[in-house]
């Protein structure tokens, strides 16, 4: 089911010719309005963790405005009426297929991804994508894909699934995941280069040579069999995005991009954290600063690719890796430790949501202009459960979300309106997301 | 479409005496266990048992014949409550499939797929800059990792897609790249073999440098008229006030930005029939097999004369490429995919906590990752048999590896610390694949050995036969608990045999894991845990008793010819960058062929596979598409 966009007002240039020519665009007008600081913009991040959580320990007693945290979740409790806990919902495309891919793929797409070791990946847009796609124009990043580990190798060959799936949450298009920044320093560095303005000669320059290379393209495009058109158009949308971010980071117009908060230049972070802990604050810290310079509204984390069996031995009381202990089979012990790793996550997620709370943004926050998904595609690991999935909302979506509640739905419901309501709060109205059947009541403000 | 090789089906070998099927059998079999669903117009998933029921439907719709081969295999098909199979009555099934559909689909002779475009995955990218402009720099590590297709590596054209981190990426890169190069002696001797001077003008000198490295960049001869746009980007930097060499290597950072020098580009055939490829193709072909790079002057000089089909001329090329130092990254990239030791430095790496002597070394960290990857590369250059990946009499070894293995190593007492070929003692633990603490090592969690998954390793990795899925909602089985009470085999084995459903699998799996079990989670030698002696003895499920790692090897060696196959599979798929098709399956066999006549030797391997004709040919215009294998099935 194709996402059939509202209200798309900025329409996508294609290709930019010639150099400095940066004038009278579209985009130029689309700034100005959102340039307002009398109203922030609104940011979507979507932070995925593998292999499922201990359910007994996750599980939030209470509706609505009455309810308590678990123990999973009590490191949220400093924010806790600016997050809103998610009951029941689900992506029932995610049901058959095997354990892992399957769900953990189209967490944020709600489709059923194509069974191949890749020769045919398929997948649907990620609704990060979806928002990114209305505000491409708006700031110097559309978005920013972020993970602690690089790609998993390999094909698994025991389910037939490539591991790319695995390893890919953010679906610009149903053939194209997109690739993750893994290095903090990085990450600052991009972040930092991509947002400084009035480069002059050397945007001149790389316009230039974009140019050429798009011709390149083009030639190559009349050369290439049928199959391969893809490859080339592939090519060409990104040559082209980054030669249209180049042209806007250069223009001099008054209503041109500006960071909210500037980025300091010395606050360059390690390219070598030294253990797992500190690799995940920092990627904390960039969606942070990202936020709340403006240099991009959308943002994905990985925790892990699905499967990840990395070691949190680092854990007091832990003993093994994550997707091993996600394999309780009911012993205490390893639920316990299969309890303390989601916790742990939920406390990088906590960090991460008062360190937004703490950017001040007018009367209000980046946290209350923020949507921060905290989601995993299985509830119960150990049975690869894809119903009733972990799933927490941070932020108040601009002040649209009614937050500070538990909202439980009817069992299986789908997990796509949501989407559709962070959607909406972000800017970017859908009339429909995969199998949405509307927006999800009770999130947003009437 | 969607394959399963004969070698995957051998998920372990039936028990004997089970009976070869016939046609006529095979249509009982899908009347009794499938026909209640998948008959008439309703059809279930629109699959129709009527279009299968002659035998030249092998032929016909070898793909439907497959499908419904994996599927039972599987355990998906029957459906719960339809009558259960057990897994003797589906291998049995399948690997009649599959043995029916290869012979019919052979019998039509080998034939070619279409060639594709791909990008240089990252490696291939700083290797070919790195050769390209005479600069040593690991610019991989710039350049976001990339995921793996077809027969699980890095390089397969389906998997290499682009993202707007890519297209950042390049163009920082070249910049860092051209900047790096346009300081070094080397590299500027290399690229700037013009200057303007009397007679020469600048634009003229640039169209000279221009001119001869576009093609080098390009990998084939580059016409005039795409000279002359770089020309223009050169003047254009000019016209900035950029000096004459500043100006050249601003044009040639445009070219390491070019689709054309990202991607590999093979001329589409024109034509209906297949033909050979065009000599520059298929020099980058070998190139990028063998050395993960571009054509040296030597190769792409032969590509000029046409001298790539013959096959003396071949086999000496490539017994002077895998000579040649570039060979390592061949090495290095195939076997850390094939084996997974690359996931030594990720989620597999061993507990720093539980084995600090080895996580604080970094010399023997290091010579453990490389010991299969020079190994692997011996083997070539010394064209052993590949039975040595099996077991061997020599193997890789430094001072801190004979330490680690607690065992006396012939080494040159004067490099003992450089990775050497050794011959191993007698009664060594140590030969092959299996007694290399890297394979060891990623076959376990980081802090603890695991009989399951070193035996899914051994039958997906060495014998190609990865077991079937779990079923639906059954958990893996667990082997010990937690590590520090090892139960006796007796009891393991009760555990197993306790849930049917379980034990119709991990019987096949754990006992290849369980002979294993003298090497620790960092492949050091034990004979007791936790105070309590190992227990390595296990029964393979026809019925073979093996005592620990000698027994193991000689148990593999006896499935050699599996091992073969399932190298041959991974290093074709590696070869062409892509998932093997049907029609590949036909080459695989051919090949296998010649380096059983060859008595196993390794360059055997390789000169069959560049000899073959899915690596020589490219496929017509309008050929149909290639039918694909069964995804997940080897």
């Amino acid at each position: 089911m194709p996402h059939v966009m509202k209200n798309r007002t900025i329409s996508r240039r294609t290709a930019l010719r010639g150099a400095g020519v940066a004038l009278s665009l579209p985009w130029l007008e689309a700034m100005a309005a959102s340039a307002n600081p009398a109203r922030p913009p609104v940011r979507l991040a979507a932070l995925y963790v593998p292999n499922g959580v201990n359910v007994s320990k996750w599980t939030v007693e209470g509706k609505g405005r009455d309810f308590t945290l678990s123990a999973t979740l009590e490191p949220l409790k400093s924010v806790k009426d600016k997050i809103t806990v998610l009951s029941n919902l689900w992506n029932a495309g995610s049901k058959g297929g095997d354990g892992h891919y399957v769900k953990e793929a189209a967490i944020l797409t709600c489709t059923t991804i194509k069974k191949t070791q890749g020769a045919d990946m398929a997948n649907g847009i990620s609704v990060d994508q979806m928002a990114a796609k209305s505000a491409a124009h708006l700031t110097p990043l559309p978005s920013l894909e972020l993970g602690v580990a690089p790609v998993a190798i390999g094909v698994d060959a025991v389910v037939g699934y490539t591991r790319v799936y695995g390893s890919h949450v953010a679906w610009s298009s149903p053939t194209t995941p997109l690739a993750r920044e893994i290095n903090p320093k990085s990450v600052y560095e991009r972040l930092f280069r991509s947002g400084a303005t009035g480069q002059g000669n050397a945007a001149k320059m790389d316009t230039l040579l974009l140019d050429r290379v798009l011709g390149d393209a083009g030639k190559l495009r009349t050369q290439v069999g049928a199959d391969d058109r893809h490859r080339v158009d592939e090519y060409l949308s990104t040559m082209r995005g980054l030669e249209e971010r180049v042209q806007r980071a250069n223009s001099t117009s008054r209503t041109a991009w500006k960071a909210r908060v500037p980025l300091d230049p010395k606050a360059v972070p390690t390219d070598r954290p030294t253990d797992h802990a500190e690799h995940v604050r920092l990627m904390m810290d960039m969606i942070a600063v990202a936020f709340q310079s403006d240099t991009t509204r959308v943002s994905t984390f990985m925790f892990g690719n699905a499967v990840s069996n990395v070691s949190f031995r680092f854990l007091e009381g832990v003993s093994a890796g994550h997707h091993d202990v996600s394999h309780h089979q009911k012993d205490d012990d390893k639920l316990r430790q299969y309890f303390l790793i989601s916790r742990w996550h939920i406390a990088q997620y906590a960090y991460l949501l008062e360190k937004l709370e703490s950017m001040k943004e007018g009367d209000a926050t980046v946290l209350d202009n923020s949507m921060v998904l905290f989601a995993s595609a299985l509830s119960d690991g150990n049975s690869h459960n894809p119903h009733n999935l972990p799933l927490v909302l941070g932020g108040r979506g601009g002040g649209r979300i009614d937050s500070g509640q538990h909202l439980t739905y009817t069992e299986d419901s789908p997990l796509a309106n949501l989407y559709v309501s962070m959607l909406d709060a972000f800017g970017a109205p859908v009339e429909r997301f995969a199998d949405s059947t509307g927006p999800l009541q009770g999130l947003l403000k009437s | 479409m969607q394959f399963p090789r004969a070698s995957a089906l051998l998920f372990l070998a039936l028990p004997a005496g089970a009976e070869e099927l016939t046609f006529a059998a095979t249509q009982q079999f899908l009347t009794s266990n499938c026909a209640k669903c998948h008959s008439g117009k309703t059809a279930a998933g629109g699959f129709v048992l009527n279009r299968l029921t002659t035998a030249d439907t092998l032929q016909t719709a070898p793909v439907k014949w497959t499908r419904a081969a994996l599927r039972v295999r599987n355990g998906e098909m029957p459906p719960k409550g339809a009558g259960a199979l057990t897994v003797d009555e589906r291998e049995q099934f399948a690997q009649w499939v599959d043995r029916s559909v290869r012979g019919a689909v052979c019998s039509a002779g080998v034939k070619p797929s279409a060639s594709h475009i791909r990008r240089l995955n990252r490696d291939e990218y700083s290797a070919t800059i790195r050769d390209l402009l005479d600069i040593h720099l690991d610019l991989a590590k710039m350049l976001p990792s990339d995921g793996s297709g077809g027969e699980g590596f890095d390089n397969a054209a389906e998997t290499l897609f682009l993202s707007p981190l890519h297209s950042e990426k390049y163009l920082e890169v070249a910049k860092f790249a051209t900047d790096f190069a346009s300081k070094e002696y080397k590299s500027r001797s290399k690229v700037i073999i013009a200057r303007p001077g009397p007679g020469l003008t600048s634009d003229q000198a640039a169209h000279k440098i221009l001119e001869a490295f576009l093609p080098k960049a390009f990998r084939r001869p580059v016409a005039a008229a795409d000279v002359a746009p770089y020309v223009t980007l050169f003047r254009a930097a000019s016209q900035q006030g950029q000096p004459f060499e500043q100006a050249v290597w601003f044009a040639i950072r445009g070219a390491l930005v070019s689709p054309m020098f990202l991607f590999r580009v093979e001329p589409p055939n024109p034509d209906s029939k297949a033909r050979l490829l065009d000599q520059f193709s298929l020099a980058s072909r070998l190139s990028y097999f063998l050395w993960g790079s571009m054509p040296d002057e030597l190769l792409s000089d032969v590509a000029a004369a046409g001298k790539l089909n013959d096959t003396e001329f071949l086999q000496q090329l490539i017994r002077r490429m895998l000579r040649n130092d570039r060979s390592l990254g061949f090495a290095q990239r195939f076997i850390e995919q094939w084996l997974r030791t690359r996931e030594l430095a990720t989620d597999k790496a061993p507990d720093a906590k539980l084995y600090p002597a080895y996580a604080a070394d970094e010399d023997l960290r290091s010579d453990v990752r490389n010991q299969p990857v020079l190994f692997f590369r011996e083997v070539f250059i010394r064209n052993l048999p590949l039975t040595n990946f099996i077991d061997s009499k020599g193997t890789i070894g430094t001072r801190k590896l004979a330490q680690h293995f607690n065992e006396k190593l012939p080494l040159n007492n004067n490099a003992s610390s450089q990775p050497q070929w050794v011959e191993l003692p007698a009664d060594s633990r140590r030969g092959g694949l299996l007694g290399m603490p890297a394979v060891l090592a990623v076959a376990s969690y980081p802090y603890r050995t695991s009989p399951v998954l070193r035996g899914a390793w051994v039958l997906d990795s060495i014998l190609g036969t990865p077991p079937p899925p779990p079923p639906p909602n059954v958990p893996p089985l667990e082997e010990t608990s937690s590590g520090s009470t090892p139960r006796s085999m007796k009891e393991r084995l009760t555990q197993h045999r306790a849930n049917a459903v379980c034990a119709s699998c991990h019987t096949r799996i754990d006992p290849w894991g369980f002979a294993l079990e003298n090497y620790d989670p960092i492949g050091k030698w034990r004979d007791d845990e936790g105070g309590k002696p190992i227990d390595n003895t296990s029964e393979l499920l026809d019925g073979t008793q093996i005592h620990g790692p000698a027994a193991l090897k000689a148990a593999l060696m006896e499935r050699k010819d599996l091992f073969l196959r399932n190298l041959t599979n991974k290093m074709l798929g590696y070869a062409l960058g892509r998932g093997l098709t049907l029609q590949d399956s036909c080459a695989v066999d051919a090949i296998l062929a010649k380096v059983k006549e060859n008595n196993y030797s390794a360059q055997s391997l390789i000169e069959g596979i560049v000899m073959s004709v899915p690596f020589q040919q490219q496929a017509g215009r309008a050929s149909a598409p290639p039918m694909k294998k069964e995804a997940g099935k080897p």
